[in-house]
């Protein structure tokens, strides 16, 4: 009998033993669930890139005009594109520590049309790392194995010069950063 | 004998309700990782009804001051780098 009760302590104990460990389980599932999904990021830099179209297209007309310092006489001002960043208060160095070479991680490029040729730029500029500008051009028949790829937006327009010529200015902004946004 | 029979078979429940627990933990992390990888915010333009194309309303007040020309402008506006 006495043996049947020392058995019994033992088994109680065992069992205590085995629900701690079940409890371990279980909450360091909760916690893997838990890091897994908070700690991957959200990827917004699609969201990012038309931000910066639609900045750029502010930036260039305003009320269906475009802005007078993009011509001097009549024809248009080459320069604009080196003070552009300034003149629209953009600051592209506010990220730091991306990969090994630390690379500028913005593109965009401005393209202005006339009606009578709509293939070749009349105008044309661009800001930023050129090496992301390829990523637009990659096709993304499966978006998983390209999710690291730069995002890219297109966005096209219409607008009047000061004199009245018609122009439709093409906008593509582009947005690396695939180190913070994608896991 | 008939002790560890029933020792076997409290010892066998136990072991396959902590496989279950197991199991099920795996499938819900698998499931946390694969929701993991659809955090990504993208535009609700396409989808809204009530989105407003800030990009379009410049073109639609640079119509108001000319108009001419109107179907081949909204021809090469609608045409993006992918199709051409």
């Amino acid at each position: 009998m006495n043996k049947y009760i020392k058995d019994k302590r033992g088994t109680d104990k065992i069992l205590s033993i085995y629900w701690f460990v079940i409890l371990t389980l279980i909450a360091g599932g909760v916690f893997a669930m838990v890091y897994v999904f908070y700690g991957a990021p959200y990827d917004v830099r699609e969201i990012e890139s038309e931000i910066l179209a639609e900045k750029i297209a502010d930036c260039i007309s305003s009320k269906g005009i475009i802005d007078s310092e993009f011509f001097i006489d009549g024809t248009f001002n080459t320069k604009i594109g080196e003070n552009f960043n300034e003149k629209c208060n953009f600051n592209f160095n506010v990220e730091e520590g991306y990969g090994d070479t630390n690379e500028v991680q913005y593109f965009y490029e401005v393209e202005f049309y006339t009606l009578e040729d709509l293939a070749n730029p009349a105008f044309n500029f661009y800001n930023g790392n050129s090496n992301w500008e390829a990523d637009c051009f990659i096709k993304k028949e499966n978006d998983k194995e390209y999710v690291k790829l730069a995002k890219c937006t297109e966005k096209r327009f219409y607008a009047l010069s000061g004199e009245g010529n018609q122009y439709l200015i093409k906008i593509l902004s582009v947005i690396g950063k695939s180190e913070k946004n994608v896991k | 004998m008939l002790n560890k029979k029933a020792q076997v078979g409290e010892s066998i429940t136990w072991v396959v309700a902590t496989i279950i627990v197991i199991v099920l933990l795996l499938i819900f992390i698998y499931a946390s990782i694969l929701l993991s990888k659809t955090k990504s915010l993208e535009s609700s333009k396409e989808n809204s009804e009530y989105s407003f194309d800030w990009i379009n309303s410049k073109t639609q007040i640079a119509y108001s001051i000319n108009d001419s020309n109107k179907n081949k402008i909204e021809d090469w506006i609608s045409k993006s780098n992918k199709d051409e």
